[in-house]
């Protein structure tokens, strides 16, 4: 198998499970109160943003090599 | 009054002094990764100027970069800002064990996202020949700003390890942890600039 699939499948998956994680905590926590919990929520969400670039990359919908 | 009394007494004074400082530290600590902020955003800034500056990116003779191992890469680290914020969750409620393997998998990621780093320098390094002073406004600005962000993560694997130590010998209570917070503020940091950079450098 192409080392690049394996790559893009990996991101997808991992990808996938991160996102989740991350927004599932970000609605656990979302009535949360105080400076510290609030940055948590904003870091949370953009960790979340971020998985799901990465599986828009791995799945070739976006990055240098979408066609 | 014994030693041991005069001991507790001081004990109190410095909890009641780590109470009323809290909020202190937690907004000394957020003004210290403003000012990062406000780092890297400079050299964010730049690199994107100098790129449309330019006549097409990245400039001819350069490849493009590898997007899927840097799509997976990325998760790696995204990861580890998961697991490190379970580690301080479970260390509220008390789950000390738990808390301690998702610390340890956070550092084990961290450790895996530099690690890839590392191979994707040498392919570039030695496969492609693109180097930091010799490519480019390219070769400088990705080497920097990656670098830059690579040093980021080893201080942080670092100063996660350090935790590891301290948490092993007693140093935190659940109401006073300031330290594991702190970590789990910078590590979320370091993720969020990771996907800026991923960003700008593999996606646009």
């Amino acid at each position: 198998m192409n080392g690049a699939i394996v790559e893009r499948f990996g991101a997808v998956v991992a990808g996938i499970v991160v996102a989740v994680v991350s927004f599932y905590s970000l609605y656990k926590d979302w009535h949360a109160v105080g400076v510290e919990n609030n940055v948590f929520k904003l870091m949370l969400f953009l960790l979340g943003v971020g998985a799901i670039l990465a599986i828009l990359a791995g799945l070739n919908v976006i990055g240098f090599t979408a066609s | 009054m014994t030693a041991a009394t005069l001991a507790h007494d001081a004990h109190g004074d410095v909890d009641q002094l780590y109470i009323e400082t809290r909020e202190l530290r937690l907004q000394g600590f957020l003004l210290f990764l403003i000012s990062d902020c406000v780092l890297f955003s400079s050299f964010i800034f730049a690199y994107l100027y100098m790129r449309n500056s330019g006549q097409g990116w990245p400039p001819p003779g350069i490849h493009r970069l590898d997007v899927p191992f840097a799509a997976w890469n990325s998760v790696v680290l995204f990861g580890s800002g998961a697991t490190m914020h379970y580690a301080l969750e479970n260390f509220k409620h008390g789950h000390w064990m738990r808390y301690m393997i998702f610390l340890l998998a956070t550092i084990v990621l961290g450790a895996g996202f530099l690690a890839g780093q590392g191979y994707e320098y040498t392919h570039l390094i030695y496969g492609e020949h693109v180097t930091w002073a010799g490519s480019g406004i390219f070769g400088a600005s990705f080497f920097t700003l990656t670098g830059m962000h690579g040093l980021h993560v080893f201080i942080g694997v670092c100063y996660l390890t350090v935790l590891v130590l301290q948490s092993s010998a007693g140093v935190y209570t659940r109401g006073k942890y300031f330290g594991i917070t702190a970590g789990t503020l910078y590590w979320h940091f370091v993720d969020v600039i990771w996907v800026v950079l991923f960003s700008i450098f593999y996606l646009i």
